[in-house]
């Protein structure tokens, strides 16, 4: 097959992103399209955005479903390659996708709902396109294509002063790491002559220190994305300063864009000694600073949001553990898809409470605001504490899975040194710290406080959005083959 | 293949769930709680005599190489079978989870029957708020409770181990009248999850082990056991392996059994809980720590521990024997004295463990049993008196409650006893066996150890002599109270007499009981004995041989 054929069998496979990237278009110009202003009012709008998105993210999964995996053969010259950590990326999306967009229902801003779920749609398209990308410059045009909306997003959900500093904030030190990326990107390019990932991780086995360097400022350059030390200081602040449902986005949609570009640049066992010698230390060192950097910020915290942010840091410093299990041995990228799908489930799920919360007129600002919850609003409360209970990694969540095949992955990895030994120590105590701070959240709720209004605001939205993660929670502890 | 066993772990479970989700006819539910206890008691008894009566399948002659736990009673089953979407190395982790029981398991599942069905028969009248909930919560920490007696593979033995937790923290957080049961259970949660997660740590490396050898990464005990002692036999010298991984088991099973420097959620949390919850925590999730030790640590890393750490925890425990008795002997606070105390009697628990003899880890095996028994009593009685006069105290309590309570004084006296270790008691039978199992390897421990068993008589004579037949000068009629409450009734005496019976027939007869699950521990002892003389070249070589009978 010449390029063109493999080009055209690629736009194929890509189908559900093409479609949502469609949609993501059509619904931001609805606005303009069927006339301005919209006489309608603002529920019927709401819902009628929420159901167009909704409808995109199904049609795009339909089609994923009828179209079945794909199966490309000379796979290594194309920009594109469909493999299993591509369609894993792209259920990763489309999941957390779907519960973001049942949360943004009744809590996207409104007279941006055009723009809102335009730029949401296009999100989700792009983190497949960077998931399935062969090549560094579709990569970084997935990369770009997820961070351009963001910006937008960020901008429109909140606009007061912190909202502002939270876009402004994310605005600069995203185009910063996207200069470190592109550096980063020339000098592969510059050494291996060609753009090809295949060809690249190819040629990883010749030069040392340029390859290295190249390697290096492309993991800065990813390392924004993923919250990573010390990347990571927009974290709490753009938290802080937008809504409950980006806040959840952000936590997620950035880490799998930014996990399945990093799987894509570096795939299993392609370093050679030479190179890892330089790029697996480093990523060692910073997973142990950016998880101890995490929690121990994390454990200071009494404004939920940015105890939130420090502990999606924490995350991606056990998620970089896997990651160097991944690169050092053959460990599946199974064991980061399946952290990300038990992220995604407990991390939006405890979101979508937050946000029930605020919507039925409660406060979840600080720690403190929560106090008597369960007294107050039951149903969201159980949501949390399954959420928190996942998050600290005990049994019948699927947080258990995830921080057991973290575990298992460090720990196999002994037989090649005894750092990762260390490693797995670390990462222990972190989880130990990190349950300190989660607990202190679970204590707040279950205890007694003076102002026991209940809230009965009922968001069916949220409520189904919650009621999926924890479900699904439950459900993949018991069936950890399908995370 | 024996339908008692996912019984065993279901029942409960499903039950507590059935009180949860019964909505506004929760209030009545109680009943109905006490009930399911009921059941899985006969189930428990049920399972005991399965396994009493099944023979062992294993040859037991002495050369052969064979897994030292065997379960009598399993249950393996295809759906079981665990696929993690990873793999290492090359290799799909793929993990068979099997439950069943052996004589160890069936007498700890038989001790959490019973404390697990008195108790919750008690929670129904000394629980005022939210009595259902409790209840159901106490039946979902006994459930997970007998999924770990019953696990037969790592996992399943370290899913349980964690789930115990859950519930647990917020019977504290939720029912803990003593002082600030926050702090307590925040501090119970932190200190199992620092030993916890640290030991998963261990078991995967426990679990990896077999990939070196080139055969695929188990996780069920027989079979890691049976490469235990294939690596016993083939001789290769003691030293040349490493045994890091010890540690971070005994790290996380020595908080759960409130080793010394690692006791000190133990007091907190025993004064903070209810004394209802307090009674099924000390007499049996504190022993999830030993009993993981004689599952786990000892069958499955012999040569590591009797290396690395055999001395060092045996010493440990001899020193928490002594300074649980004093610190006992200082508290004034009943739940206080209480707690220590349990302390200190776990600490003989440890010394027969760490003895990996024969006689040491039968008496530890059946001392977890007794001690389980006598303390769960103890707090049911002090349940009892706080129900009748709020928080006991030693300094001010001098009033002579035997003249108002007989029943409950001759009760107190008798556990009292039974826990000291008088002979004709079964706390005496295990006392001397783990100390006489201790002794062959080292005198020192159990001399210092001796001292406890002194100083236990005097801190239990102290309880009863304040409690029971203080003085009655001026100041009892300067604190005296009027004479609130009656003796005991039926509901609550039926409990305590039970469990006494059964404390004076192990007392009297302790070799019918330790029937149960001597096979066992000998089979253990046959392969550790061996190993632990190779490291304490002076241990005794008197002793006859093991032999299996």
């Amino acid at each position: 097959m010449d390029l063109i054929q493999i080009t055209k069998a690629a736009v194929g496979h890509l189908t559900p992103e093409i479609l949502l990237l469609i949609g993501g278009t059509l619904v931001m110009c609805a606005s303009v399209l069927t006339g301005k202003p919209l006489r309608q009012d603002l529920h019927t709008e709401r819902n009628n955005f929420a159901v167009a998105s909704l409808l995109c993210l199904l049609a795009a999964m339909a089609v994923r479903y009828w179209q079945g995996v794909p199966t490309v053969s000379d796979e290594d010259i194309g920009l594109f390659r469909f493999d299993a950590s591509a369609l894993a990326a792209e259920r990763l999306t489309f999941l957390g996708g779907l519960i973001l967009i049942l949360m943004s229902w009744s809590t996207a801003p409104k007279g941006r709902l055009a723009e809102y779920y335009g730029c949401l749609l296009i999100i989700l398209a792009a983190i497949p396109i960077v998931g399935a990308s062969n090549d560094l410059v579709s990569m970084f045009l997935g990369l770009e294509l997820v961070s351009i909306p963001t910006y937008i997003l960020l901008g429109i959900v909140k606009s007061d002063n912190s909202g502002a500093e939270a876009t402004l904030k994310y605005f600069l030190l995203s185009a910063f790491a996207s200069c470190f990326f592109l550096l980063g990107i020339s000098y592969l390019y510059g050494f291996c002559g060609s753009t090809n990932l295949s060809v690249i991780q190819g040629s990883f086995g010749e030069g040392k220190r340029l390859m290295a360097l190249g390697l290096l400022l492309a993991i800065c350059g990813l390392s924004f994305r993923i919250t990573a030390v010390p990347f990571h200081f927009y974290a709490p602040d753009v938290f802080e300063g937008t809504s409950v449902t980006m806040a959840g986005a952000m936590s997620y949609l950035p880490k799998v864009a930014g996990f399945v570009a990093l799987i894509r640049l570096i795939g299993a066992g392609t370093l050679s000694p030479g190179a890892s010698a330089v790029v697996i230390p480093v990523l060692l060192g910073c997973a142990a600073l950016t998880m101890c950097v995490g929690n121990l910020l994390a454990l200071a915290q009494n404004n939920l949001r940015r105890m939130m942010a420090y502990s999606s840091v924490a995350h991606t410093g056990y998620l970089l553990l896997a990651f160097v299990a991944l690169i050092r041995q053959d460990a599946s990228p199974g064991v980061m898809f399946s952290y990300l799908a038990a992220y995604a489930a407990m991390t939006l799920g405890l979101f979508a409470c937050l946000g029930e919360i605020e919507a039925a007129g409660g406060k979840s600002h600080l720690i403190g605001d929560l106090a008597g919850m369960f007294q107050r609003r039951p149903a969201a409360s159980i949501g949390l504490t399954v959420a928190l209970i996942s998050l600290i990694g005990l049994p019948f969540t699927a947080g258990f899975w995830a921080k057991f095949m973290v575990f298992v992955g460090t720990v196999a990895d002994r037989r090649v040194d005894s750092i990762s030994m260390l490693m797995g120590a670390l990462m222990a105590i972190n989880a130990v710290i990190a349950a300190g701070y989660y607990w202190r959240i679970l204590s707040t709720i279950y205890s007694k406080s003076e102002s026991n209004v209940p809230l009965r605001v009922f968001r069916p939205s949220l409520f189904f959005a919650y009621t999926i993660c924890t479900v699904l929670t439950i459900l993949w502890f018991f069936v950890p083959s399908a995370m | 293949m024996s339908i008692l066993i996912p019984l065993l772990i279901l029942v409960p479970l499903a039950c507590a769930l059935v009180i949860f989700f019964s909505g506004p006819r929760a209030k009545a539910m109680a009943p109905f709680g006490i009930l399911a206890a009921g059941l899985t008691l006969l189930l428990s008894i049920g399972l005991c005599f399965e396994v009493y009566q099944t023979p062992s399948k294993l040859t037991g002659v002495p050369g052969t190489i064979e897994p030292t736990i065997e379960p009598k009673v399993t249950f393996i089953s295809e759906s079981l079978r665990f696929v993690l979407p990873i793999s290492v190395g090359g290799q799909p982790i793929d993990w068979q989870l099997s439950y069943g029981a052996d004589g160890i398991s069936a007498l700890m599942v038989l001790l959490t029957g019973i404390v697990g069905f008195f108790t919750v028969w008690l929670a129904h009248s000394q629980i005022k708020t939210r009595t259902e909930t409790y209840i159901a919560l106490l039946l979902v920490t006994i459930s997970m409770l007998m999924g770990v007696f019953l696990a037969m593979d790592l996992l399943s033995f370290y899913i349980f181990f964690e789930a115990v937790l859950i519930p647990l923290i917020l019977l504290i957080h939720g029912w803990g009248d003593g002082k600030n049961p926050q702090a307590a259970s925040k501090r119970f949660l932190l200190f199992t999850l620092a030993g916890s997660i640290p030991m998963v740590v261990g078991l995967i490396s426990l679990a990896m082990s077999p990939l070196a050898n080139g055969q695929p990464s188990t996780v069920a005990f027989s079979e890691l056991s049976k490469i235990a002692s294939q690596t016993v036999a083939s001789g290769i010298p003691i030293g040349t392996k490493d045994t890091w991984a010890v540690w971070l088991l005994l790290l996380g099973f020595g908080i759960k059994l409130a080793i010394l420097p690692l006791h000190t959620w133990l007091p907190m949390t025993y004064a903070a809980a209810h004394p209802n919850t307090t009674s099924l925590v000390a007499s049996v999730v504190a022993k999830l720590g030993l009993y993981g030790i004689l599952r786990i640590v000892i069958p499955l890393t012999p040569e590591a521990l009797s290396i690395e750490a055999q001395m060092i925890i045996g010493t440990l425990g001899a020193i928490v024997i002594v300074y649980g008795a004093l610190v006992a002997l200082a508290k004034d606070n009943l739940r206080e004295v209480l707690a220590f105390s349990s302390l200190s009697h776990v600490g003989f628990i440890t010394l027969g463990l760490m003895s990996l003899t024969r006689e040491g880890l039968g008496g530890a095996a059946l001392q977890m049993f007794n001690h389980g028994l006598i303390t769960a009593a103890m707090f049911w009685i002090l349940s009892m008196l706080e129900q009748r006069h709020g928080p006991i105290s030693l300094k001010s309590e001098d009033r002579g409650l035997a003249a108002q309570y007989p029943k409950l004084a001759v009760l107190l006296v008798f556990f009292t006893l039974a826990g000291a270790g008088l002979p004709g008691l079964n706390g005496f039978v295990g006392e001397l066996l783990t100390m006489s199992g201790m002794m062959r390897v080292c005198a020192t421990l159990v001399a210092i150890a001796v001292l406890g068993t002194v100083l236990g008589a005097w801190y239990g004579l102290r309880i009863v002599q304040r409690l029971l037949f203080g003085s009655d000068g001026p100041r009892l009629h300067a604190h005296h109270r009027p004479l609130t409450g009656a003796d005991l009734s039926v509901n609550e005496w039926v409990p305590l007499v039970t469990v006494a019976i059964l404390c004076l027939y192990i007392g009297l007869f302790p070799m019918r009981t330790m029937k149960l699950f001597q096979p066992d521990t000998d089979r253990l002892a046959r392969v550790v004995e061996p190993v632990s003389k190779q490291v304490h070249r002076d241990m005794d070589t008197l002793a006859v041989q093991p032999t299996n009978p």
